[in-house]
C-alpha cells in the first residue's frame, strides 16, 4: 500500500485527494451544525457552470495541458457558486420563496445552465470538454504533484481561517443570538463561513466531482458527531475520517478500474474516483452510527442485552434466596424461556453464586445468599423511601422498586441509607437485610 | 420506426413551431411518422406537464429538496430493473416501462424510509439524512451501473439526460406517466389541496395525510424516473420547481397555479426544442435539448423574478 504515497503516478491523486477531502470535512462540521447541509448541495451544483466558463476562459491564453488551468476552474466556480447563494438569499428574503423550494430552483437552473454550456463545448472545444466532464464525478487519476501544491495551499488558508477564528466559529454555530448579543460581527462572520463553505465545495470539485462534493460535507462531519460531543474532537474526528475515506476511495477506485480494463480491454471502462470516496465515506458513517460508544445502534442494542441479562440473573437470585436456597429449574420459569433460564444459571453458575445439584436443581452458594439478600436490601430500601419521603401508598411501591433495584448504585444506595436513618424494615414490615452484606 | 428523413431539417425557431403546429392538426403526427424532433418535443411535453403538476403541490408542501433526493435514489431502482432484466436490456440500454414502475415505487418509499430511519433511530437532523441517503445510494448506483453496463459514459448521462436518444419507447412512457399524474390529481383533487394547505383539518375531517404524502411521493418518483432519460436526474428538479415558482408570482390560487404552471412547462419545452432546432440550423452547433429547456425555465424565472407586477424586485414599493 506504501506505494500509493510513493510512486510518482499514484502519490499525487492520493495525497491530493486526501486533502482535498480533509479540507471539506472540515467546513462540513461547520455547514453540519448550522443544519445547512443541503444548501452546500446547492452550492455545489451551481459550480458547474463555473467549471465550463473557467476552461473556455482560461483557454484563451494557456495551453490545455497546464495544471494551472485548474485554479481558473477553481476560480470561475467559486464565483458562480457565490452568486447561486446571493440568488439563493434573493429568493428567501425578498421574494418569500420557501428554503427548499429556493435551494432546487437554484440547484437545478444553475446545474441545466451548466449542461448547455458543456453541450456546446462538446462540439467546439473538445479536449476541454473531457476536462469539464471530469469535474461531474470526480476524477483523481490525472493528478499531478502540482496539484497536490495547490490543495495544500488552500487546505493551509482554509485550515488556518479556522484556527484564526475558532472561537468566532464556535460561538455563532452554537448559539447565534449570543453572539449577537455580545457584539460579535456576525454578518462578518456568515460571510466568512460562506467563503469557506464555498471554498471548501469548490476545492471538493476535482476529487469527488460537482454532483457529490455535498456527501463529503455531509457524511464525515455526521460520523464525527455520533463519535464525540465536543466541537473541537469533531472537527479532527471529521478531517481524519475525510482524508480516509479519500484514501480508501482512491485506491479502490483505482485498483477496480485497472482490473475492469484488464477484463474488458475494448470498452476502456473506469471507475469514476467520486462515487468510490462518498461510498466508502457513507460506509464509515453506517459503521459509526452502529458501534458509537454512545449512541451506536449496536452498542445500544449490546447495552440492552446486558442490562436484561443482568435483571434476569438478579431476578432468578432473588428467587431462589426467597424459595430457601434450593430450586429447580422449572420453578423459575416467570423469568424467561427454559433457554433463558439455563444460560443464566450457566452465568450465575461461573460467578460462584449457585451450585448445580443435578436434575435441574441449584443452591445458593454463601456468596449467592449475600448477593441476593443485597438486591432485596435495595427493593425494600427504595420502597421505604418512597412511602416515607414521596407519600406513594406502600401498596403501589413494590413495581416501581422491582425496576430500580438493578440500577441503584452503591453511592445511591448509601445515600438512602443515611437519609432513611439505617432502618431495619420496609413498609411491608419485612426487614431490610444489612448494609455490610458486599 | 420512423424514416430518417425529417422535415425540421434547417428550419429556424418559428418554423420549427410552425410545422409542428401544422403537423399536429392536419392530423399528419401519427406514431409511425413521428420525426425525432416531435418525439423528443413530445417527450419533454409530458414530463414538463406532469412535473409542473407534482412540482406545485411539492411547491406548496415545502418539500421540493426530497424530490430532488428521490430523483437521485432513483438510479438504485435501475439498477435494480438492469439486475433483472437481464441481456437484453444492457445491450439495447432499453428499460420496460412496467418494471421501471415497479422500481421508481420502491425506490421512492425505500428513500423516504431510510431518510426517517435515520432521523429517529440514529437522531441525525432531517437535513443531512436527507443529504447522506441520497448521496450515498447515488453513488452505489453510479459505481454499479458503471459496472454493470462497462459503460463510462453511463454517469454522465445519467445526470444531463440524453434528448437525442429518446425513443418510441420513452413516448409511451412519458404519455403513461402524464395520464397517470392527470388523473390522480383531477381525482383527488380536493383530497391534496386540503391535506397540503391544512394538514391538521384534513386529519379531523378523516383523510388520511399519510396516504396523501406517500401518494404524492409515489407520483414523484415515477415523474423522475420518466424524466431520468430525457433531462437527467438532476434537471428534472428544475422542471419541478421552476414553473410554479414562476406562476406563483403571478397568481394566488391553487387552480390558476396549477393551469399556469403547466402552461409554463409547456411553454418552456415547446421553445426548448424549437430553440435547439434553430441554433442547430443557424450556428451548426448541437445544444442539449435538456439543457436548453431548463435555461429557458432559468431566463422565464429571472425575468418574472425581476418584474412580476405584485410579487417582483422591481415592483413599485406602494402595494
Amino acid at each position: 500500500m506504501m506505494h500509493y504515497f510513493t510512486d510518482p503516478l499514484l502519490r499525487a491523486p492520493t495525497i491530493a485527494s486526501m486533502l482535498i477531502c480533509l479540507t471539506t470535512a472540515l467546513i462540513g462540521v461547520l455547514v453540519f451544525l448550522r443544519k445547512e447541509s443541503l444548501l452546500g448541495e446547492s452550492l455545489s451544483h451551481a459550480t458547474y457552470p463555473g467549471v465550463g466558463l473557467g476552461l473556455l476562459f482560461s483557454s484563451l491564453f494557456i495551453s490545455s495541458e497546464s495544471s494551472f488551468m485548474s485554479v481558473f476552474v477553481l476560480l470561475f466556480a467559486g464565483v458562480t457558486s457565490l452568486f447561486a447563494l446571493f440568488c439563493i438569499r434573493v429568493l428567501q428574503k425578498r421574494l418569500r420563496v420557501p428554503a427548499d423550494a429556493s435551494l432546487g430552483l437554484v440547484l437545478a437552473l444553475f446545474f441545466g445552465i451548466g449542461v448547455t454550456i458543456a453541450s456546446r463545448m462538446q462540439f467546439t472545444h473538445t479536449t476541454l470538454y473531457r476536462q469539464g466532464q471530469l469535474y461531474l464525478y470526480g476524477q483523481t487519476a490525472t493528478m499531478t504533484d502540482e496539484h497536490i501544491l495547490i490543495y495544500a495551499v488552500l487546505l493551509l488558508v482554509v485550515a488556518l481561517t479556522v484556527f484564526l477564528f475558532y472561537k468566532e466559529l464556535l460561538t455563532l454555530t452554537m448559539d447565534p443570538q449570543f453572539a449577537d448579543t455580545i457584539g460579535m460581527k456576525t454578518s462578518l462572520l456568515n460571510g466568512i463561513v460562506a467563503f469557506l463553505t464555498v471554498g471548501a465545495i469548490i476545492i471538493g470539485i476535482r476529487s469527488v466531482g460537482v454532483v457529490l462534493v455535498s456527501a463529503m460535507l455531509i457524511a464525515p462531519a455526521a460520523s464525527a458527531r455520533a463519535l464525540t460531543q465536543s466541537f473541537k474532537q469533531m472537527l479532527l474526528i471529521a478531517s481524519l475520517l475525510g482524508a480516509l475515506a479519500a484514501l480508501i476511495g482512491t485506491i479502490l477506485s483505482l485498483e477496480l478500474s485497472y482490473t475492469l480494463y484488464a477484463l474488458f480491454p475494448e470498452e476502456k471502462p473506469s471507475i469514476p474516483a467520486g462515487p468510490m470516496i462518498v461510498l466508502v465515506s457513507g460506509g464509515i458513517s453506517l459503521l459509526c452510527f452502529a458501534f458509537s460508544p454512545t449512541t451506536g445502534l449496536v452498542t445500544r442494542a449490546i447495552r440492552s442485552f446486558k442490562f436484561r441479562t443482568k435483571r434476569r440473573e438478579e431476578n432468578c437470585l432473588k428467587a431462589i434466596w426467597k424459595k430457601g436456597g434450593t430450586v429447580k429449574t422449572s420453578d423459575l420459569i416467570d423469568f424467561g424461556t427454559h433457554r433463558q433460564i439455563f444460560r443464566v444459571m450457566r452465568l450465575l453458575k461461573r460467578e460462584g453464586w449457585v451450585k448445580p445439584l443435578g436434575h435441574g436443581e441449584y443452591k445458593l452458594t454463601s456468596d449467592g445468599t449475600k448477593r441476593a439478600k443485597h438486591i432485596v436490601r435495595l427493593h425494600r430500601l427504595w420502597e421505604l423511601y418512597l412511602v416515607e419521603y414521596l407519600g406513594i401508598g406502600k401498596e403501589r411501591v413494590h413495581c416501581s422498586a422491582a425496576e430500580i433495584e438493578h440500577i441503584l448504585t452503591p453511592d445511591v444506595e448509601r445515600q438512602l441509607n443515611t437519609l432513611l436513618h439505617n432502618p431495619k424494615l420496609d413498609p411491608h414490615h419485612q426487614p431490610i437485610p444489612s448494609g455490610d452484606l458486599l | 420506426m420512423t424514416s430518417y428523413y425529417n422535415p425540421y431539417t434547417n428550419l429556424n425557431f418559428i418554423e420549427v413551431i410552425g410545422l409542428f403546429f401544422k403537423r399536429l392538426f392536419t392530423g399528419s403526427l401519427t406514431l409511425e411518422s413521428l420525426a425525432s424532433d416531435e418525439i423528443q418535443l413530445l417527450v419533454l411535453i409530458f414530463i414538463s406537464a406532469s412535473a409542473a403538476m407534482v412540482g406545485t403541490f411539492l411547491y406548496l408542501r415545502k418539500e421540493v429538496m426530497l424530490a430532488n433526493a428521490f430523483s437521485h435514489t432513483i438510479l438504485i431502482g435501475i439498477v435494480g430493473v438492469y439486475l433483472f432484466a437481464g441481456e437484453e436490456v444492457m445491450q439495447t440500454g432499453l428499460l420496460p416501462v412496467r418494471s421501471m414502475f415497479v422500481a421508481s415505487v420502491f425506490t421512492g418509499v425505500g428513500t423516504a424510509f431510510l431518510v426517517e430511519l435515520l432521523a429517529r433511530y440514529v437522531r441525525l437532523q432531517e437535513d443531512a439524512s436527507i443529504g447522506l441517503v441520497f448521496t450515498t445510494l447515488f453513488a452505489a448506483g453510479v459505481i454499479l451501473l458503471t459496472l454493470l453496463t462497462k459503460n463510462t459514459h453511463i454517469g454522465t448521462a445519467i445526470v444531463m439526460g440524453n434528448v437525442d436518444g429518446l425513443q418510441l419507447s420513452d413516448l409511451k412512457l412519458a404519455f403513461w406517466i402524464f395520464i397517470l399524474n392527470l388523473v390522480l390529481i383531477t381525482l383527488f383533487f380536493k383530497e391534496f389541496k386540503i391535506t397540503t394547505f391544512d394538514p391538521a383539518f384534513a386529519s379531523i375531517l378523516g383523510f388520511s395525510t399519510l396516504f396523501y404524502n406517500y401518494l404524492m411521493m409515489t407520483e414523484v418518483s415515477i415523474t423522475a424516473v420518466g424524466a431520468f432519460r430525457a433531462v437527467g436526474v438532476l434537471m428534472v428538479i428544475a422542471l419541478i420547481v421552476g414553473p410554479p415558482f414562476i406562476a406563483r408570482l403571478f397568481v394566488d390560487r391553487l387552480k390558476p397555479l396549477l393551469l399556469l404552471s403547466v402552461g409554463i412547462g409547456l411553454l418552456a419545452s415547446l421553445s426548448g426544442v424549437a430553440l435547439s432546432r434553430h441554433l442547430l440550423t443557424t450556428l451548426g452547433t448541437p445544444y442539449s435539448t435538456g439543457g436548453l429547456v431548463v435555461t429557458l425555465i432559468a431566463l422565464f424565472s429571472l425575468l418574472s423574478a425581476l418584474f412580476a407586477p405584485k410579487r417582483g424586485l422591481l415592483r413599485r414599493h406602494s402595494s
